[in-house]
C-alpha cells in the first residue's frame, strides 16, 4: 500500500516504543501522516512522520521496554566490567597484549607524526589553496633544458600587470649579507620580500604593521629570535641592524618583528628587507632580465578564478615581451601549488630543500605495518586462550546469549586493551619525541589540538575492533555440545591462525633485511673510495673583494687573499697540502657551464677553478699527462686538466695537448686527464669536469651559466695533528689577525660528504627504530603464545617427562609448529625484499649487492630469537616437577 | 505537599481536553491548539505532555474509536479528573485575580 508510511521507520517505532503506548501513538502517527500526505503529498508525508518517528523517542515512550534493556547497549558496562575482569585474571597474557600493542601504537605514532609532518607541510596558510609558484623552463630541444623555480625578478610585474586573476604576486630573494658593524660581524641569510608579502603568507607579525611591514627604504624585519640574539631583551623596534651591501655598509631600522617561522614551513627567514631595494642591490640588468633567475615568485590567484586560465594565456603574454627572443614553446612559464612544494622532486628545489616522498610512503607503510602486527600479536594470542575460555563461553551459550551478545563482549576486552594501550602509548610518544628526534634527525614538532583527543579515540577504537574482531568471532562461534563434551574445536580457524603468525614473522624478517640492506648501502656509500683523500681535510671559505663583481674578479681576488692565509697556515707543523679552489667535495652542485660545440651539439660540463696544489691536496690522481705546476706561467695561463668523463663525452682519444671542442673558447690546452673523482654524491655518476688555473678561455666559450654551490673560492689543507678541537683555534688566531672584520666560515670535508647521504641514514635509522621494536613485537607474541602451548600441554609434558623424555625431546615438540611458520616466513620474504630493495636501489648510480648472505643473516637471526624463546619455556616446563604437573586440575 | 504547578503548554492542553469534552485526543488537541491559540506545536510534544499529566493524575485515557485512518488503530481519549479541574480552576483564578488588578489600576 502505498499510502502508508515507510516500513523501516514503523519498524524502528515498534521496536523502542512501550507496547502499552505503541498503539495510540502509532495511530495518531499515522493520522497526521494521512492529513499531511493529502495535502503536501507522499513525499513529504513521509518525511513528516520519520521526523516525528524520531521526535517520539524520549524517555518517557521507551521507559520500560524490554528489548532495550536486554540489548548490547545497556550491556555495555557489565561487558566492561566482566572484561576487566578477565583481563586481570591472567596477567601475563595481559601485560603481554598491552605491552605489544602499546609498542605498536607509540611507533604508529610517531611514524604517523612524522609523515603528517611531512604531508602537511605549508599547509598553515589560510589562502595555501590559492597561493602557487611559479616556475620557468626553458627548452631549446636537444635536452637544452633550463628549468628552475627560481625565477627573473620581473615575474612579480608580469602576473601583476597580464592577469585579472592573479590578486597579488609577491617574490622572496635570499642571500648572505655581512651583518654588523666593526668587529663580530655575521654572514646571514637575508630575505629580500615584496612589502605586501604578509598579506599573501599567514606568518605571524608580532610588532609592526602587516600590511606596510617596511616603513621605509631601509627598513628590516626580523623574527623573534634575531631580536633576541641582536638586542638581548630590548625593544627591537626602532633598533639599526646594519648590512653590508656590495661595498657599503648601510643601516637600516627594524620596523617589525615576526614569529619565527614554523618547522613546516619552506619559506624561512630571520632577517628580511624591502624588494624596494632590488635596484641597488642587484642592478638594473637584473630587473628587466628574462634570462636570469634569482627571486621565487609567488601568486595568489583570486577566489573563484582559474589557474588553468592563467596557464593557458601564458604563451600569448610570454611571446608579447620575448617574441624576437625564442620562438613559441621555448620559454614557459607554469605555476606549482604551494602545497605541492615539500614533497615533489619533478620541480627543481627553490630556496628549500625537497623531501622525497618515496621515503614519507615507506615510513607511513612501515609504521602501519608494525601496528598490524601488534594487532595481530593480540589476535593470535586471545585464540590461544581460546582453549581455557571454551568454557565459559559454553555456560553463556546455554544461558541464552547469542553470537552477537558474545561477539561484543570480546570486543569490549580489546577495546578495553586498545584504550589502555592508547593511553599509555600516546603518553610514550609524547615522551620519546625528543629522544626520537635526537636519535632519527628528524624534527617532529607537537602541536595539540582539541581534535587530537577524538582522533586518539576513534583509532583506539578502531584498533581494539580491529584486534578483537577475529578472535571475538572465533570464539563466539564455538558450539556449545563440543564444548560441554570437552571435545576440540574445528580445524579450519588454525589455517588462519598459522596464517597471521606466518604473516608476522615475515613482515619482521623483511624489517630486519631491510634494515641490513639500507645499512649496508648507506655505509657503501660513506665508505666508497671517492678518488680523492679527504679525512681530515679543512675547508675555509676565502674572503673575495667586496667590490669584485664579475665571477672571475670574485675568484682572483679570493685566492689573493687565500694567499695571505696560505702563507700563515704554512707555519703550523700539523697544516700541510694547502690547496685552494672555487668548490670543495660534499657541496650540493659545482659550477655547471654549457656551450654548443662546434657540431651544433649541445654540451654541459662541471667546473672547476683550482690552484695549482690543490689536486695534490687531495690525492687526485692524474692518469695521462701531468698536473699543474706551481709557478708555471702557462699553467697559469691556459692549461686544463679534464677528468676521464670528460675525456669520453667530448670524444677525445688522446686529450693530452688537444683542446675542447669549441670555437669560442680563449687559448688553452689540455695538459692531463685524471681519473674519475665522485666530485658529487654516489647518487649520480661522475660528470664531466673541466680544470683550470683560469678561468678566462673556458668562460669565454660558454653560454650558459649555472651555479647552486657558491662559487667564492675555499682553501683546504689537511691537518696531521691528533686534536681536531685544534682546527679551530688555529684558524681563529690567524684569520683574526688577517681579516679581523670577517666572520670565519670552515668545515671538514669529510663531515660534509657523510651529510649528503643524510636522507638514506635517517631513513635507516627510523627502520632501525621499526624494526627493533617489531622484533620486541614479535618475541612478546611468541613468548605469549608458548606460554599458553605449556599451559595447555602441561599434563602431556608431565607424563612424558615420567616416560623419560629429555629436554630436547620436550624442545622439538614445542617448537616444532614454530619453527615451520618461521621457516615459512622467512622463505616468503625473501623475494618481496629483494623487489622493494632493488627499486630502492635503483636511486643510486653507486650501489651495493644485495646479496645472499643477508638473508642468511636476517633468517638466522628470527630463528635464533625464536629458538631463545623456545628454550626458555622449554627450561621452565622440563624443570617442573612432573607431580605437580599431573596434579593440575 | 507541594503544589503542582502547570507549564504553559501543559495548561493550554489540560484546558483544551477539558473543553472537548469526551472526544480528546491527541490529534483532536493539536487541532484544537491550532484552531484557537494560533500555533502548532508537534505532535509528539501533545503525547509527552499528556503522559506527564497522566502520570500528575490530571487526566485519565480509555481507548477506543478506531478509523481506517489510523490503520485500525485505536484512539486514547483523555478525560479532566477533578483534581486536573482543581488545579485548572486554581490557576484561572489567580490569573484572574491578577488581570482585575491590573485592569483597576491601568484600565482596560
Amino acid at each position: 500500500m502505498s499510502s502508508n508510511p515507510p516500513r523501516w521507520a514503523d519498524r524502528f517505532l515498534e521496536w523502542y516504543c512501550h507496547p502499552d503506548l505503541l498503539e495510540d501513538l502509532q495511530g495518531d502517527l499515522y493520522e497526521v501522516y494521512q492529513k499531511r500526505r493529502l495535502e503536501s503529498g507522499k513525499r513529504a508525508a513521509d518525511l513528516t512522520y520519520v521526523w516525528l518517528v524520531i521526535r517520539s523517542l524520549r524517555i518517557s515512550a521507551i521507559g520500560k521496554s524490554k528489548r532495550l534493556k536486554n540489548s548490547i547497549f545497556m550491556m555495555t558496562a557489565n561487558n566492561f566490567k566482566i572484561a576487566f575482569r578477565v583481563l586481570a585474571r591472567d596477567k601475563i597474557n595481559t601485560a603481554i597484549n598491552l605491552v605489544g600493542l602499546t609498542i605498536g601504537i607509540a611507533c604508529f605514532l610517531l611514524m604517523g607524526l612524522y609523515v603528517k609532518q611531512e604531508i602537511s607541510f605549508d599547509h598553515f596558510h589560510s589562502k595555501k589553496d590559492r597561493i602557487y609558484r611559479s616556475w620557468v623552463k626553458e627548452d631549446y630541444g636537444e635536452g637544452k633544458i633550463f628549468f628552475n623555480s627560481v625565477t627573473p625578478l620581473r615575474f612579480e610585474d608580469l602576473f601583476e600587470q597580464n592577469f585579472p586573476e592573479v590578486e597579488a604576486a609577491v617574490r622572496i630573494t635570499q642571500e648572505n649579507h655581512l651583518v654588523g658593524r666593526g668587529e663580530n660581524r655575521i654572514d646571514e641569510q637575508v630575505a629580500v620580500i615584496s612589502p605586501d608579502f604578509f598579506k599573501v603568507f599567514d606568518f605571524e607579525v608580532i610588532a609592526g604593521n602587516r600590511e606596510v611591514p617596511f616603513q621605509e627604504l631601509r627598513s628590516v624585519i626580523i623574527s623573534e629570535s634575531y631580536a633576541r640574539k641582536y638586542f638581548g631583551d630590548d625593544d627591537p623596534m626602532g633598533k639599526v641592524l646594519s648590512l653590508q651591501i656590495a661595498e657599503n655598509i648601510e643601516d637600516f631600522k627594524v620596523s617589525a618583528v615576526i614569529a619565527d617561522m614554523p618547522h613546516a614551513s619552506s619559506i624561512r627567514f630571520d632577517i628580511a628587507v624591502s624588494a624596494e631595494n632590488s635596484r641597488r642591490f642587484y642592478g638594473e640588468g637584473a630587473m628587466n632580465a628574462w634570462f636570469s633567475v634569482l627571486a621565487e615568485t609567488y601568486v595568489l590567484i583570486r577566489e573563484n578564478a582559474e589557474v588553468q586560465n592563467v596557464n593557458d594565456k601564458m604563451q600569448d603574454v610570454v611571446m608579447g615581451y620575448l617574441s624576437e627572443e625564442v620562438e613559441r614553446g621555448q620559454y614557459n612559464i607554469g605555476l606549482q601549488p604551494l602545497t605541492d612544494i615539500h614533497l615533489n622532486p619533478d620541480v627543481p628545489a627553490g630556496f628549500a630543500p625537497v623531501s622525497n616522498p618515496q621515503y614519507v610512503y615507506i615510513l607511513g607503510a612501515i609504521g602501519l605495518l608494525v601496528l598490524i602486527i601488534a594487532c595481530i600479536n593480540y589476535a593470535t594470542l586471545s585464540i590461544g586462550q581460546s582453549l581455557r575460555r571454551a568454557r565459559e563461553v559454553g555456560m553463556r551459550k546455554v544461558l541464552g546469549a547469542g553470537q552477537s551478545t558474545l561477539v561484543v563482549q570480546y570486543l569490549s576486552e580489546s577495546l578495553l586493551v586498545a584504550l589502555i594501550a592508547m593511553t599509555i602509548g600516546t603518553v610514550l610518544t609524547v615522551l620519546l619525541v625528543p629522544t626520537f628526534n635526537t636519535l632519527t634527525g628528524a624534527q617532529i614538532f607537537l602541536t595539540f589540538r582539541w581534535w587530537h583527543l577524538f582522533a586518539y579515540l576513534g583509532v583506539g577504537l578502531a584498533i581494539g575492533v580491529a584486534a578483537g574482531i577475529y578472535p571475538a568471532f572465533v570464539l563466539s562461534g564455538f558450539r556449545i555440545v563440543s564444548i560441554l563434551r570437552g571435545g576440540s574445536q574445528g580445524g579450519g580457524r588454525h589455517v588462519a591462525q598459522k596464517g597471521m603468525l606466518v604473516f608476522q614473522f615475515l613482515v619482521t624478517v623483511f624489517l630486519i633485511s631491510t634494515t641490513l640492506i639500507m645499512k649496508k648501502q648507506v655505509s657503501f656509500m660513506q665508505e666508497k673510495d671517492l678518488g680523492f683523500n679527504y679525512k681530515s681535510v679543512v675547508s675555509v671559505t676565502l674572503q673575495p673583494d667586496p667590490a669584485a663583481q664579475r665571477l672571475t674578479q670574485v675568484i682572483a681576488s679570493g685566492m689573493e687573499n687565500g694567499k695571505l692565509l696560505k702563507a700563515a697556515l704554512q707555519k703550523h707543523p700539523d697544516v700541510t697540502d694547502i690547496g685552494m679552489a672555487t668548490h670543495v667535495f660534499g657541496s650540493n652542485g659545482w659550477t655547471q657551464l654549457a656551450y654548443t660545440d662546434d657540431k651544433n651539439v649541445f654540451r654541459r660540463f662541471a667546473f672547476l677553478n683550482v690552484d695549482a696544489n690543490y689536486l695534490k691536496s687531495f690525492g687526485i690522481k692524474v692518469k695521462e699527462g701531468r698536473d699543474f705546476e706551481e709557478g708555471n706561467g702557462l699553467d697559469e695561463r691556459q692549461s686544463i686538466i679534464i677528468n676521464q668523463a670528460a675525456a669520453d663525452y667530448f670524444g677525445l682519444e688522446n686529450p693530452v695537448d688537444d683542446k675542447l671542442p669549441g670555437k669560442e673558447f680563449g687559448e688553452h690546452r689540455i695538459i692531463g686527464v685524471t681519473e674519475n673523482f665522485n666530485f658529487t654524491s654516489l647518487h649520480s655518476q661522475v660528470e664531466p669536469l673541466v680544470i683550470t688555473e683560469n678561468a678566462m678561455p673556458i668562460l669565454q666559450g660558454i653560454s650558459d651559466f649555472n651555479v647552486e654551490d657558491s662559487p667564492v673560492p675555499k682553501l683546504v689543507f689537511t691537518y696531521t695533528g691528533s686534536n681536531l678541537a685544534e682546527v679551530q683555534n688555529i684558524l681563529d688566531k690567524e684569520w683574526e689577525a688577517i681579516f679581523p672584520n670577517e666572520a670565519l666560515d670552515f668545515s671538514f670535508v669529510d663531515q660534509k660528504i657523510q651529510q649528503q647521504y643524510e636522507n638514506e641514514a635517517r631513513l635507516n635509522k627510523l627502520i632501525t627504530v621499526a624494526t627493533i621494536l617489531s622484533i620486541v613485537i614479535a618475541i612478546l607474541g611468541l613468548l605469549g603464545l608458548m606460554v599458553l602451548v605449556v599451559n595447555s600441554r602441561i599434563k602431556e609434558i608431565g607424563i612424558r617427562k615420567v616416560m623419560g623424555a629429555t629436554p630436547i625431546t620436550i624442545f622439538a615438540l614445542l617448537s616444532k609448529s614454530f619453527i615451520s611458520q618461521l621457516l615459512v616466513a622467512i622463505v616468503l620474504s625473501v623475494p618481496l625484499t629483494l623487489w622493494l630493495m632493488s627499486k630502492w636501489l635503483a636511486n643510486f648510480a653507486y650501489r651495493t649487492e644485495i646479496g645472499v648472505g643477508l638473508f642468511v643473516v636476517s633468517g638466522m637471526a628470527a630463528l635464533l630469537v625464536a629458538a631463545l624463546v623456545i628454550v626458555y619455556h622449554t627450561l621452565r616446563a622440563s624443570r617442573i616437577n612432573p607431580v605437580e604437573s599431573l596434579r593440575v586440575e | 505537599m507541594k503544589r503542582e504547578s502547570l507549564g504553559e503548554l501543559e495548561e493550554l492542553v489540560l484546558l483544551t481536553v477539558g473543553s472537548l469534552a469526551g472526544q480528546a485526543y491527541a490529534v483532536t488537541i493539536l487541532e484544537e491548539i491550532a484552531e484557537q491559540a494560533g500555533r502548532k506545536p508537534d505532535v509528539t510534544a501533545i503525547h509527552s505532555v499528556l503522559r506527564r499529566l497522566e502520570a500528575k493524575g490530571f487526566v485519565t485515557s480509555s481507548m477506543g474509536g478506531a478509523t481506517a485512518d489510523r490503520g485500525g488503530r485505536r484512539k486514547r481519549f483523555f478525560t479532566l479528573t477533578v483534581a486536573g479541574r482543581k488545579v485548572i480552576d486554581e490557576t484561572m483564578l489567580v490569573r484572574m485575580g491578577l488581570y482585575k488588578k491590573l485592569l483597576t489600576i491601568q484600565g482596560s
